[in-house]
């Protein structure tokens, strides 16, 4: 109802008004579960004023692993949106060798736990990558030594890319067969009119499973902390071991976890109200 | 005919086991203004779609403006010289009508923003609703979209136009202002080809009347000796169910 009560900001002209649409206007007013997240925030704010002993202590030792969770859910996010567009493309590819490689790498990655394929990135592969050093005599490959920030980054684009592409091929599957048609008719290549007519609407409609696939990788990212990187959880874990106040840390811990994953709900849902057009 | 634009010979297609087309041979004129009309199924559409080989066809050749349908690249080409108006417009919905004059104009002829931009403005004029440039598809009436989407494949410059059912997603009161589109770009001399049961656009522009059914050409006249002396006995049938209303 706030939508008939509330006036646009902005003096709109008379030709514009005639051929206004309800509901396709962008909203100008405040999402209302912003206050969630303020209230977490406030919560956060209390607990450190007012029991500086041991939370404000907390939080500085692990400001640093909310740095690396954001850092890797940021940057595994990036590659998953080129991988995840890659593999849909591949799933809609009517060649068969794309065909099979994309569906196999779907099928397959989905049915391993993220866990497992994190473990086994990074203490298996080096591994690998050692003994065919050994095998071809290159000191450079028998050396290797993984790097845990790069492995679990290559880990979660991995796993997180399929499910990515699930969601590209859905998302190009609904948009209308006649769109590509009248870009094909027009003389377009299949990818210029993928990229300038099926993709952007496509993007559109993706949009939520993708702010959804970004807040569950947050979470997810947290399973980064058994592979030697410090992100929130293991110092947090590194914290707890030390000063045996587990009930304190994972309140913060969880809390930390929260305002993240809220605030990025409320921006997902400001970008998808931004992009939403009519057909 | 001396030198047809469009040379289809002894086309062939299937789908799965239901055989679309059975051997059509059709010769298209520079200039010339052919309408095809038949009961649906007949393959009328899918005909006009394997000319700018949105269909794939099995067996037999088609020939656009010397350039024969085969190859990726000779496709490509073929398009850019085909322009194709839908049935149900299929206008981009995430761009504005400008944008929609302009993309391929831009991407497929390597056009300057400017002389784009020019050469769409220039259609909608000619089309009649220079006001919706800025406009997104969805917030214009059917018979608005359809004659932006004619402006669409206008702006590439095409020697041919298709035209699938133009009208037969629209409300009566819009078949007019797009008919008469479609009327003036004939009397212009576009070569077109155009799948459609209006008789009034028929009789006007039409040099020749095709009448097919189960795949196959049954007839072709001009269209006043088609309408009015039908060869065949499923021509009569057919055309007494549309003329008669």
């Amino acid at each position: 109802m706030g939508r008939f009560m509330s006036a646009p900001d902005k003096p709109t002209l008379p030709e514009e008004e005639l051929d206004h649409i309800p509901g396709s206007e962008p909203s100008t007013r405040m999402d209302a579960w912003w206050w969630l997240v303020a209230l977490v925030v406030g919560f956060i704010a209390l607990l450190l004023i007012f029991k500086p002993d041991p939370f404000w202590n907390i939080l500085q030792f692990v400001q640093d692993g909310i740095v690396i969770t954001v850092t890797v859910t940021l940057i595994s996010f990036v590659l998953m949106l080129g991988i995840g567009m890659i593999g849909g493309l591949g799933r809609l590819s009517t060649n068969r060798v794309i065909y099979t490689i994309s569906t196999l790498y779907v099928e397959l990655v989905r049915g391993i736990p993220l866990l497992v394929q994190l473990i086994a990135w990074y203490f298996a592969v080096p591994v690998i990558i050692q003994y065919m050093g050994k095998a071809t005599g290159s000191p450079a490959l028998e050396g290797f030594q993984a790097d845990p920030i790069v492995l679990a980054v290559i880990g979660l684009v991995f796993c997180y890319g399929a499910y990515m592409s699930e969601i590209y091929r859905a998302g190009i599957q609904s948009i209308p067969k006649g769109q590509m048609e009248a870009a094909r008719s027009l003389g377009m290549t299949y990818f210029q009119a993928m990229r300038h007519v099926v993709l952007p609407q496509a993007f559109r409609v993706i949009l939520p499973p993708i702010g959804n696939e970004f807040i569950a990788l947050l979470k997810d990212s947290s399973l980064v902390s058994v592979v030697a990187v410090a992100d929130l959880t293991r110092r947090g874990r590194e914290y707890s071991s030390m000063h045996f106040n587990p009930i304190e840390v994972w309140l913060l811990v969880a809390l930390l976890y929260l305002v993240m994953t809220l605030f990025s709900a409320r921006v997902v849902n400001w970008i998808e109200k931004k992009t939403r057009f009519e057909r | 005919m001396a030198d047809p634009i469009i040379h289809i010979e002894k086309v062939y297609k299937y789908f799965g086991r239901v055989q679309a087309l059975r051997g059509v041979s059709l010769d298209i004129a520079h200039g010339e203004v052919v309408v095809i009309v038949g009961p649906s199924g007949s393959g009328k559409s899918t005909l006009l779609r394997c000319i700018n080989r949105l269909e794939t066809y099995e067996k037999g050749s088609i020939t656009v403006d010397g350039i024969p349908l085969d190859g990726n690249r000779n496709i490509n080409a073929v398009r850019r010289e085909v322009g194709m108006v839908f049935q149900s417009f299929n206008l981009f919905s995430h761009l504005t009508v400008m944008d929609n004059l302009m993309l391929a104009q831009r991407v497929v002829r390597n056009r300057s923003k400017e002389e784009a931009r020019q050469t769409a403005i220039g259609l909608l004029n000619k089309v009649g609703i220079p006001d919706k440039a800025d406009n997104k598809p969805a917030q214009l009436s059917g018979g608005q979209q359809q004659r932006v989407a004619i402006a669409r494949a206008l702006a590439m410059n095409p020697e041919v136009m298709l035209f699938d059912e133009p009208t037969s997603a629209l409300d009566p009161e819009m078949i007019k202002e797009v008919l008469e589109v479609m009327l003036a770009l004939a009397r212009e001399g576009m070569t077109m080809v155009v799948v459609s049961h209006e008789m009034g656009f028929t009789r006007a522009a039409a040099k020749r009347v095709i009448f097919m059914d189960e795949g196959q050409i049954l007839e072709e006249a001009p269209p006043d000796i088609l309408f009015n002396s039908p060869k065949h006995e499923r021509t009569k049938q057919f055309l007494s169910k549309i003329l008669s209303h």
